[in-house]
């Protein structure tokens, strides 16, 4: 999937990561896609549950060599 | 039939294994274990493991005269945090999410501050969110509801923290960072075959180490499933203080109050009827169990600090144990600020505290003596209901939430 922009968060856990995605969402452009990369298990719910209370778009996640990428449109 | 058999094991395994518990299933299970560990002996807490872990490290040391400290093996509150690590690692790897997470060195010394101010706001405050809280307020403890206030204070300041922390020194959350054993495609299947070993060994272990001690025995063995539960439920006290200022979801804060009301139903009915104290005096001290000599001003300061460290460690003294076991190294830091703080603290920082406080802040209040039972039960609840109505109503209006 590309993104516009990518927001590295691999070795944060929870708070930081919906934090700093929420910082960067609120830099950008609507319409653009950011690409997170995390390693916290708990970002699997934090971040699609984010996304569905700020009315962000989540487009989906994938996992390859222990990393998640989340990629969220900026509503 | 066997497309069948095979497909009814996966959907079994999937339940537990594949998808996060919803979080207030977790509470629900945790308050059963917590009224199980006060039959057994003694209600749920967090701090004690991190005290007696750090008395051993300083014995092990030869520090600050130590020498008569309980060995973990020995000690329930360190073996139940040992099997609390362990059991979320066996959640970690039956479900593949174990994996070393070497964060960036910032949230290193963060996790350690972390850390050191939980064992500080823990040992003046007399409690945690587990102990303090989780048990403290089923336990009818008034101290319990100055000590949550604390938490709401602490986790807010804290949080302000962080906001500024990302806007003026970001590099404090950033920089380099290492996953190392995360599970990786059909190669993972390790994870889970691990974990079964980790498991089997878990369970029959502590009944052969311990078999001449029954309470230790069932305080490793509920610490184990305590661990698992809050690891597959990602069950958070920090976060149901936090989020209302944060993102305003209330998941975390419901599962919580699942927890105090199941924890509340059954602590009143072993406190009411004195079960497991039939000696002389046996009642009362059973109906004091969790109930803390820090009402109202020793709990609301020490809930602050406490409040303060468990947000920017990322988990208050439970949270640490269950994310070390899934291989957080921040929290592993958080755990050894808390452990070598604590001894020390308690040595050197509570007895002066205590003296300074007057008589009136540090007090034992147990609600049934001023309200009767059912009157104290009453209050709690109508406590949760309005806690609740916040929690929805700022959810709505996100009115506190930061992001």
């Amino acid at each position: 999937m590309n993104a516009d922009e990518t927001l590295d968060c691999k070795g944060l856990s929870c708070p930081m990561p919906i934090l700093k995605l929420a910082k960067a969402i609120k830099a950008m452009e609507s319409g653009k896609v950011l690409e997170l990369l995390g390693t916290d298990p708990g970002s699997k719910t934090d971040i699609p549950k984010w996304c569905e209370k700020t009315g962000n778009e989540f487009l989906g996640m994938e996992e390859e060599e222990g990393v998640a990428k989340y990629y969220i449109k900026k509503a | 039939m066997s497309d069948s058999k095979n497909g009814a094991w996966y959907q079994l395994w999937s339940t537990f294994f594949g998808r996060t518990w919803p979080m207030w299933v977790g509470g629900l299970v945790l308050a059963t274990l917590n009224i199980c560990l006060f039959l057994v002996k003694y209600p749920w807490g967090g701090s004690p493991t991190y005290i007696n872990w750090g008395q051993n490290i300083y014995k092990l040391l030869g520090l600050f005269d130590l020498k008569s400290a309980v060995p973990v093996t020995m000690h329930q509150w360190g073996l139940l945090g040992i099997l609390t690590v362990l059991g979320a690692g066996v959640g970690a790897l039956l479900s593949r999410e174990f994996a070393i997470r070497i964060p960036p060195v910032g949230e290193m010394a963060k996790g350690l501050i972390g850390g050191v101010l939980m064992a500080l706001g823990s040992t003046m405050g007399i409690g945690c969110t587990i102990g303090g809280f989780l048990s403290g307020i089923p336990a009818l403890s008034g101290g319990a509801i100055f000590l949550a206030i604390g938490f709401a204070i602490g986790a807010f300041l804290a949080l302000r923290y962080l906001l500024w922390e990302m806007e003026k020194a970001p590099k404090l959350s950033s920089g380099k960072s290492v996953t190392l054993l995360a599970a990786k495609g059909k190669g993972g299947i390790w994870q889970p075959i691990l974990g079964v070993i980790l498991v089997a060994f878990l369970l029959i272990g502590p009944s052969v180490l311990h078999r001449g001690d029954m309470v230790l025995t069932w305080f490793a063995i509920i610490g184990l499933f305590l661990g698992f539960v809050c690891q597959r439920s990602r069950f958070c006290v920090t976060r149901a203080f936090r989020e209302p200022f944060m993102t305003g979801e209330s998941e975390a804060p419901l599962a919580v109050m699942a927890a105090l009301l199941v924890g509340i139903f059954g602590f009143t009915v072993i406190k009411y009827m004195g079960i497991g104290g039939a000696f002389p005096g046996g009642a009362r001290e059973i109906a004091l169990k969790a109930v803390y000599p820090h009402f109202w001003l020793r709990a609301l300061i020490g809930g602050t600090i406490f409040g303060i460290g468990m947000v920017i460690a990322g988990g208050c003294a439970v949270g640490t144990l269950w994310r070390m076991g899934e291989g957080q190294i921040k929290l592993w830091f958080s755990g050894l600020g808390f452990s070598l703080m604590a001894p020390i603290s308690i040595k050197y920082i509570v007895p002066g505290w205590s003296k300074i406080l007057p008589s009136w802040a540090q007090k034992q209040c147990f609600l049934p003596d001023y309200f009767g039972y059912w009157g104290a039960v009453l209050l709690l609840l109508v406590i949760i209901t309005l806690w609740f109505v916040f929690v929805k109503w700022n959810e709505r209006t996100g009115k506190f939430s930061a992001v």
